[in-house]
């Protein structure tokens, strides 16, 4: 008797389902719809331009197939490589700094007086546009009445040609998107502090834990949600990075500052290899889907799901 | 007395609809700024030098059917304007073309070709450096609007404050004289810059070492394209003889041309349209300061150049009208001379290429600045016009800006940028 109940009842079940279906459908449509058109169909279409010596000015049909060339080409070639090392090292040193900064000047104004106010302060870059970043920190960095110049000369230091010697140049660009970018990841780790209750830090210190343990043992490892988080995008972002590189470092050997994204779009629009340049495109789509992959299994390998 | 107003709107919007529709649409695609395009005016709005637009003006009077929309798009954005107008199908019918991109326009079908009444007459009266502009395979493929090539500005001041009163004749005698016009401050960096090269921007590298090339008796490539003669001896004296004055002290990496208007740089490479800037900056000081002379050479005279040229573009649904209007602009007689040479003289302050022009404009022409640039004329070479131009150029400009830098010798720097273009070269030349 109970079988012939579950029967019935599962079979309307399903009955249901399958009725409710279409209209599960009707309501994914809508962001079906604009997921496929601003993300599918462009990410098909640069793979198909990606096997095609293209520029442009003719219609795509008339391009001649290339297949994979342009892909060997870019793995062969030492500059891009140069590049691709130049974007890594870039999305490495800004990730990992921008995140410690952050996290120490989060602990540090968390519980401070006029909290509010330093986090506007901290917060006022994230608001800036980047081309206006890199023209006023252009000015910070230059070599003869620069800011930076100017303290290192009360110091008997010699002036450090920050955006043209080819050894600098980078780095001097990583400053800046540090800089840049704290107070993004500083609001994002206060939410996170916010989150974490009051009872462990008080029973930590009946235990007799100091700060520097209560940041280590408690805020860091109840953060690691919100620093997965942060790390993730970090790198999505930092692997795309175009407009302060390309804004800073114009001056400086291509070569030393230029990154992928920065390749891509004069690949593209200068030397009109709308092919070489999707395959750049998507290499780095792979670089960074790849990266983002590893950071989630580490950070999953810790015990940390909270991205999920 | 409602349905009779209504109907008299109707008739009207019919009436306005068709003569709209009746009308041939020109899109005039230009990379010029507003001034250039709406005319220079005086403090009461008077038009103290015409624009593009008066012309278009002026011409729409005399052919009412035809109605021309100008579309000016920054130099930096045109290239992207015409790609994406073409893949979009919402193209322009005329534009002005920057010479080192019509190889590729061409090839990809991109333009109309010229009809042989103005090939004829571009090659009897227009100055051979920009005939050369717009011709790509022997053919002439637009009718060139604006020439520009390069001189040596100096600082007289500065020079006469360091005992010179002349510019350098020579590129030994510039060596020599530009470490004598450096000075630095306490802390080692330069406060004035004897010579200023400009790093960021391929024509600033790239234009002035060709200059030296040509001078040295060398050029670029072989004539049919199949190779780049970049570690030619000529090539490597001509990046060497620019290294000299950054071992002497005379400029480094961080100099930069846009440093002369502020009394920074004794000496620079520079293009004619430049003028404007320098009178700004040194305003009622400009007579006395400006200097002008050509590039001190090598082996020879010899300065680089460039050519706009407008084009039609082949896909135009309205070719013989654009054709047309191109002919009253650039080529009809206005009174000795050509709407598009007054404007280039008048405005632009661009040297216009029409031999009948740079006779009738001698008063433009002929002040302490743009004079030196008209006479070097004779000895300006056109900038190739070869396939894949910009993707060179660039890849030129990096390994000199390498050397530059010091992080290559003139010998390696130019043979690693010639396996790169050889590499260009063999897909389109072999």
């Amino acid at each position: 008797m109970r079988g012939v109940f579950t029967l019935t009842h599962s079979s309307k079940k399903r009955k249901s389902l399958e009725k409710n279906t279409g209209a599960g459908y009707l309501f994914l449509a809508p962001a079906l719809v604009f997921y496929s058109l601003f993300f599918i169909y462009p990410v098909i279409f640069s793979f198909v331009v990606s096997t095609k010596r293209w520029n442009m000015l003719v219609p795509l049909s008339r391009a001649r197939n290339v297949g994979f060339s342009e892909y060997s080409y870019l793995l062969k070639d030492q500059m891009f490589l140069g590049i691709l090392g130049n974007t890594l090292l870039y999305a490495l040193a800004t990730v990992s700094s921008t995140i410690v900064i952050a996290l120490i000047l989060a602990a540090l104004i968390n519980n401070a007086k006029l909290s509010v106010l330093w986090r506007f302060i901290y917060f006022t870059p994230v608001v800036t546009p980047q081309v206006a970043i890199g023209t006023i920190w252009g000015y910070l960095y230059r070599p003869n009445n620069g800011l930076f110049n100017s303290i290192l000369k009360i110091f008997g230091i010699k002036p450090v040609y920050w955006l043209t010697d080819a050894n600098v140049a980078l780095i001097s660009i990583i400053i800046t998107a540090v800089w840049a970018g704290i107070g993004g990841s500083m609001l994002i780790i206060t939410a996170g502090l916010k989150n974490i209750p009051q009872d462990y830090y008080d029973a930590a210190k009946i235990d007799g834990a100091g700060p520097f343990r209560q940041f280590f043992y408690i805020t860091v490892p109840l953060l690691s949600p919100t620093l997965l988080f942060l790390t993730a995008t970090g790198f999505i972002g930092a692997w795309q990075v175009f407009d302060l590189p390309f804004t800073m470092g114009r001056n400086a050997p291509a070569r030393s500052v230029m990154t992928v994204s920065w390749y891509v779009y004069e690949t593209a629009f200068q030397s009109l290899r709308m092919g070489r340049a999707s395959a750049g495109a998507f290499l780095l789509f792979c670089v960074i889907f790849g990266f983002t992959l590893i950071i989630l299994w580490l950070f999953r390998r810790g015990g940390i799901k909270g991205y999920e | 007395m409602k349905k009779s107003l209504l109907l008299l709107v109707l008739v009207l919007c019919v009436f306005l609809s068709f003569s709209a529709f009746g009308k041939t649409k020109l899109i005039f695609a230009v990379h010029w700024s507003d001034y250039q395009v709406e005319g220079v005016k005086d403090e009461n709005g008077n038009i103290v030098a015409k624009g593009l637009r008066q012309y278009v003006e002026e011409y729409q009077k005399l052919n009412p059917d035809v109605e021309i929309e100008i579309q000016s798009v920054p130099f930096d954005d045109y290239l992207k304007r015409i790609l994406i107008s073409h893949t979009s199908g919402v193209i322009a019918d005329i534009y002005v073309l920057y010479s080192l991109w019509g190889v590729q326009l061409v090839d990809s079908g991109i333009l109309d070709q010229v009809p042989k009444d103005i090939a004829d007459k571009v090659k009897a009266n227009f100055a051979k450096v920009a005939v050369d502009g717009a011709t790509i395979d022997k053919a002439i493929w637009g009718i060139p609007v604006e020439v520009a090539n390069y001189a040596l500005v100096y600082n007289k001041k500065l020079l006469q404050e360091a005992g010179f009163n002349e510019p350098p004749k020579t590129w030994d005698e510039l060596v020599a004289m530009a470490p004598k016009l450096t000075k630095r401050n306490p802390d080692g960096t330069v406060a004035q810059y004897g010579f200023a090269f400009l790093s960021g921007w391929d024509s600033a590298v790239v234009h002035p070492f060709l200059a030296l090339l040509h001078s040295n008796g060398g050029k670029p490539f072989k004539d049919d394209f199949s190779e780049s003669l970049l570690t030619s001896k000529e090539a490597v004296e001509a990046l060497e003889a620019e290294l000299k004055l950054f071992k002497n002290g005379a400029t480094d990496p961080a100099a930069s041309v846009w440093g002369f208007p502020s009394g920074k740089v004794a000496m620079m490479i520079m293009a004619p349209w430049y003028e404007s800037a320098l009178k700004l900056g040194f305003k009622d000081q400009y007579e006395q300061t400006v200097g002008v002379a050509p590039i001190p050479y090598l082996k020879k005279p010899a300065t680089a150049g460039y050519t706009w040229f407008i084009a039609v573009d082949s896909a135009s649904k309205n070719k013989k009208a654009a054709w047309d209007f191109i002919r009253w602009m650039t080529l009809e007689n206005a009174g000795g001379f050509t709407r598009m040479g007054e404007l280039m003289a008048k405005n632009i302050g661009s040297i216009p290429p029409s031999k009948s022009d740079l006779a009738f404009f001698k008063n433009e022409l002929n002040d302490l600045y743009t004079s030196v640039f008209v006479k070097e004329l004779d000895n300006t070479y056109q900038e190739p016009n070869v396939a894949q131009g910009q993707e060179i150029k660039t890849i030129l400009m990096r390994e000199i800006i390498e050397a530059w830098n010091g992080r290559k010798s003139a010998e390696k720097a130019l043979s690693d940028a010639k396996k790169e273009i050889d590499k260009i070269l063999a897909e389109f030349y072999k």
